[in-house]
This record gives structure tokens, C-alpha cells and sequence, in this order.
């Protein structure tokens, strides 16, 4: 079987390539695959140069050290501590495992570099607990309702008010059943 | 009986080799916590003891069937069991009071309580059915999220002890047998292509680089930015199409190297057949080898899932529960090479014309 790359030489060896979310197996010359690897490589390179495979995981406690080593010196501060758990930044690098949830927002200069290089996004896309989407929703209402009150645009702030209330009713209800 | 099988014969019974035989299972896992309480590593004993309260009321009023238990409440045989089935991580067995352990007898879902976080809630699923694997966590995290308050932020999505879970906290996985591969020499660059792709790639069994009985498992890296079901079917795609190597492999094993494989069989029988003492990770390479001759139905009597079943109780926990017994790891290693002995008494080959025919 020939390179499905340059169709000269034989092929020896699979590699799968992604594209466009496709995955493909390709049969390859032993040339072709250092090429793509190469390539690979290159393209990782292009996110951080340090880290040419990618796989960070196992690397996950050099990576939160660096992160804190450039915002912690940056920031020239001496030990941060997370006001809900107490545990202080020295003990979290220690371990690498935060304390709390509040830890997050806590550390949040120091772990956004981190989170970042770690999954290479900053924003969650996906499930939100229920309550969590209620909460949200009422809070875009309520925006508005003050956005609304200040323009003085009354019929709006007033079916503003309504839904309000109504989803008050609705909690209400839920919580009747469910007691 | 077919005792001879020639090239084409044994081609299209590889067509017959169904996703299983390579796709052992499948699991996806949700990380969750507690809104207001410290991560299990940072608890006190009575912090985890009220997480574990919480958790295990919330289980037993959606689940009514579920059997909710705390690791002390298991002798050690018990714990390596449920470890060996892969419900439960090695790690919440080091783990001091408070870790506990929740699953129905269908064991199509497994909780674990105060591991690295509060909740891991694992589906579960044969073969390589992962979006099943998905619902099954998906709807009790659903039906849990009624009665426990979970951290989440608008920013980050659900907030886990360690920041390379946070986002969906959603780890999805397979364990794919890929033997055919191995006997190729091809492993190498398939691990090389996944990791590439930002996937982790695990052996199940043994520690190190190279996956004791070429078991393997791959799962998704990044949690955050993407969401559950986007994740859940890239995973599932990615190991579809490393199962269609694995299948490629095996199709071209039989065909380019006969030899190699009826080898690798025979030597693997024999040992099973005659060995006196044999350790956990020994067995797994010969039954790995016979697995894929099951598999290739290149065995007399034995299917994929006798084999599966060897697999799981000749391991240590499985082993001293079957005898009743705690043994030494020497007595282990020769109650193991016993019990495999009598499995494999009167398996033969069926590969005549593929041997003599090379
Ligand atoms: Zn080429
Ligand atoms: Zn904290």
C-alpha cells in the first residue's frame, strides 16, 4: 500500500488526523508522519511553546505554579487567604487542590492564567443547575426593572413587576408540593 | 466442527467481531460540590460526615433501590472488589473517614461520596454506548441538584477541588482493547495521534506508560468551554474510529502476519494451561492474548465474555472473595494459576491451516 500523503513511498504506519471536528485514519510513509507530527506539534506550539504534545494533566501542578509565580510576583503579595475556608495560596500550591468554592473567586488573578492553560477557554458553555438558571433569569428581570424605573418607562417596570411576582408564585407553588 | 480456517474464512468472521469485543465499556463521570463546604481534601471529619448525610438522603429519596454505604463499612476484600470493577477509584479507598460509596445492583450508575470531590456520579455502559452512559449521569445529577445545593458560577459552571475538572466537571471515557494494534506495532502512534487531539489515554491496569493486557482508557482533557454533549459525542466519535483500527488491525493481522498472531495465541494458552504460579499482571497479558483470539473465534468453547469474566475474578479482591479466604500474594499467584488452569483445561486452537499455510 502506497502514502495516501505523497503516494511514493510505502506506507507503514496509521496516524489519525483531525479536521474540521472530522477524525481520519490515514496510512503514511514514515516522512509523511514525522511531517504531520511535526505539524502537530507546531500547531500546539502556537498556544503555549512549552507544551509541545499537549497532554497537561500530569503537568497541571507546573503549570498552576508558574501561574502563580508570574501573578504572585506581579502582585508582590505574601499569602492570600481564601475568606470562606482560610486556607492560604501556600497551602493550595502545596496540595493543588483548592479549599472551597469561594476559593475560586479568592485566587481568581492567579487561577484564571491557569484555568485557561489548563482546558484553553475561560467561560463554562453547558448544564447550570436549576436553581442556578432561575437566579440568573430573575436577575436579568430585575436589571431591567431598575433600567426601566430610572427611564421612567412605567408600563414596562410594571410588567417587569408582574413576572416577578409570578415567578415568586411559582417558587411558592413548588415548594407547596414539594412540603 | 471447523478446525481448519483459511484466510477467508477467518476474514469474515472478523467481520462478525462486534464493537463489544473491542469496546469493553464506557463511563462518564460528573464532578459535584457542595456549595459552602470545604473539598473533601481540606474537610474535617465532620464536615464529610455532613456532606455524606446530605448526599446520601438526596440518593435515597430519588433512588429509592440505591444502596448507600460508607468504605469503613467494607472489609478490605469487599473494597478491592469494588475497585476491580472499576465503580470505585483507588484513591477514595486511601482516603481517611467519610468516603462513601453508592450503587443499585444493576450497577448502571455509581456514586462516590467525599472522593477528590464531594460527588462523582459515574454512568456506566458495555460496548461503546456513551450518550446511555451520559443520560444515566445526567438524570440523577437532575434528580440530586432538587435536594443538594451545588457550587456553580455563571463563569466557571460547576466548581471542583482541582481546576482541570472545572466547567462541566465532565469526564467521559471508554475502555477499548486494542491488542490487534499492539501485535502490529501501531499502539505507538495512535496514543501519539489521541493525546494530539487533547485526549488522555490511560492504561486501566498497571501503572506506567505501557497498559498491562493492552487495555486502554481514553477520555476527553478539557472540561470547560465546551458543552456536555458536545464532549460526550466527540469522545464517542474519536473512539469509534479507533475501534475501526483496532478492527483494521486484526483484519490485517490475520491477513499479513498469521504467524505473529497464532503465536502470540498458542504461547499464551500454554502458559494458562500449565502454570503453577501466575500474578495479577501476567494473567491479564496471557488472557489479553486469548481475549483476542475469543474475539477472532479462533478459540474452541470460549467467547469474549468468558474472558471478561476470567479477567475479573482472578484479580486479588475477586479471588479471596471467591475462596472466602485472606491469602498471602504467593498463595494468591497459585490459587490464580489454578483457577485459570481449570478454565482453560481443554481449550484448543483453531488456526491449523493458518499456521501450516505460512
Ligand atoms: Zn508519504
Ligand atoms: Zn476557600
Amino acid at each position: 500500500m502506497k502514502c495516501e500523503f505523497c503516494h511514493k513511498a510505502d506506507a507503514e504506519t496509521a496516524i489519525l488526523l483531525e479536521t474540521d471536528g472530522e477524525v481520519k485514519e490515514l496510512f503514511v510513509c514514515r516522512n509523511c508522519a514525522a511531517a504531520a507530527e511535526g505539524a502537530a506539534n507546531k500547531a500546539d506550539g502556537a498556544h503555549s511553546a512549552s507544551d509541545p504534545v499537549g497532554p497537561p494533566l500530569p503537568l497541571m501542578g507546573m503549570i498552576l505554579d508558574a501561574a502563580f509565580e508570574i501573578v504572585g510576583r506581579a502582585m508582590s503579595m505574601s499569602d492570600l487567604t481564601c475568606p470562606s475556608c482560610r486556607i492560604t495560596r501556600n497551602e493550595y500550591r502545596k496540595r493543588s487542590r483548592l479549599g472551597c468554592p469561594a476559593c475560586y473567586e479568592a485566587f481568581a488573578k492567579e487561577l484564571d492564567a491557569a484555568i485557561f492553560d489548563l482546558h484553553r477557554a475561560q467561560q463554562h458553555v453547558g448544564k447550570a443547575p436549576q436553581q442556578a438558571q432561575a437566579d440568573m433569569r430573575r436577575r436579568t428581570i430585575e436589571e431591567a426593572l431598575s433600567e426601566a424605573v430610572r427611564n421612567q418607562h412605567f408600563e414596562e417596570a410594571i410588567e417587569l413587576r408582574d413576572r416577578l411576582r409570578k415567578l415568586d408564585a411559582e417558587k411558592d407553588g413548588e415548594k407547596g408540593q414539594t412540603a | 466442527m471447523i478446525s481448519d480456517v483459511d484466510h477467508s474464512v477467518a476474514e469474515k468472521r472478523n467481520r462478525n467481531v462486534r464493537e463489544d469485543d473491542i469496546a469493553m465499556s464506557c463511563r462518564v463521570r460528573l464532578a459535584r460540590n457542595l456549595a459552602g463546604e470545604r473539598f473533601p481534601d481540606w474537610a474535617t471529619e465532620a464536615d464529610r460526615g455532613r456532606v455524606f448525610a446530605a448526599v446520601s438522603d438526596a440518593l435515597r429519596v430519588e433512588r429509592p433501590q440505591v444502596r448507600v454505604a460508607l468504605i469503613d463499612g467494607f472489609d478490605e476484600q469487599e473494597r478491592d472488589v469494588l475497585c476491580e470493577s472499576h465503580l470505585i477509584s483507588k484513591d477514595l479507598l486511601g482516603r481517611p473517614t467519610g468516603g462513601g460509596v453508592a450503587f443499585e445492583s444493576d450497577k448502571a450508575y455509581c456514586v462516590m461520596i467525599n472522593e477528590e470531590d464531594h460527588l462523582r456520579i459515574q454512568g456506566f455502559t458495555h460496548g461503546l454506548d456513551m450518550q446511555k452512559a451520559w443520560r444515566t449521569a445526567d438524570e440523577l445529577d437532575t434528580a440530586l441538584e432538587k435536594h443538594l445545593k451545588f457550587a456553580w458560577s455563571p463563569q466557571l459552571g460547576y466548581l471542583t477541588a482541582c481546576p482541570s475538572n472545572v466547567g462541566t466537571g465532565l469526564r467521559a471515557g471508554a475502555m477499548l482493547h486494542l491488542m490487534g494494534l499492539r501485535l502490529l506495532g501501531e499502539i505507538e502512534p495512535v496514543i501519539r495521534g489521541l493525546e494530539r487531539m487533547r485526549l488522555l489515554v490511560r492504561g486501566v491496569c498497571g501503572e506506567g506508560s505501557e497498559a498491562a493486557g493492552q487495555i486502554y482508557q481514553i477520555s476527553n482533557m478539557d472540561t470547560l468551554g465546551t458543552d456536555e454533549s458536545f464532549i460526550v459525542s466527540r469522545i464517542q466519535r474519536i473512539c469509534a474510529e479507533v475501534v475501526r483500527q483496532e478492527h483494521n488491525a486484526r483484519v490485517r493481522l490475520i491477513r499479513e502476519s498469521p504467524l505473529v498472531l497464532v503465536d502470540c495465541l498458542a504461547r499464551s494458552l500454554s502458559v494458562l494451561q500449565n502454570a503453577r504460579l501466575l500474578s495479577t499482571s501476567e494473567a491479564l497479558e496471557f488472557l489479553s492474548a486469548i481475549r483476542l483470539g475469543a474475539a477472532l473465534k479462533l478459540c474452541t468453547r470460549l467467547s469474549v465474555s468468558d474472558v471478561d469474566d476470567m479477567i475479573l475474578v482472578m484479580q486479588p479482591g475477586h479471588l479471596q472473595k471467591w475462596h472466602g479466604v485472606t491469602m498471602t500474594s504467593e498463595e494468591r499467584d497459585e490459587q490464580r494459576a489454578f483457577l485459570l488452569r481449570g478454565q482453560m483445561n481443554g481449550i484448543r486452537l483453531k488456526c491449523g491451516a493458518v499456521k501450516a499455510g505460512r
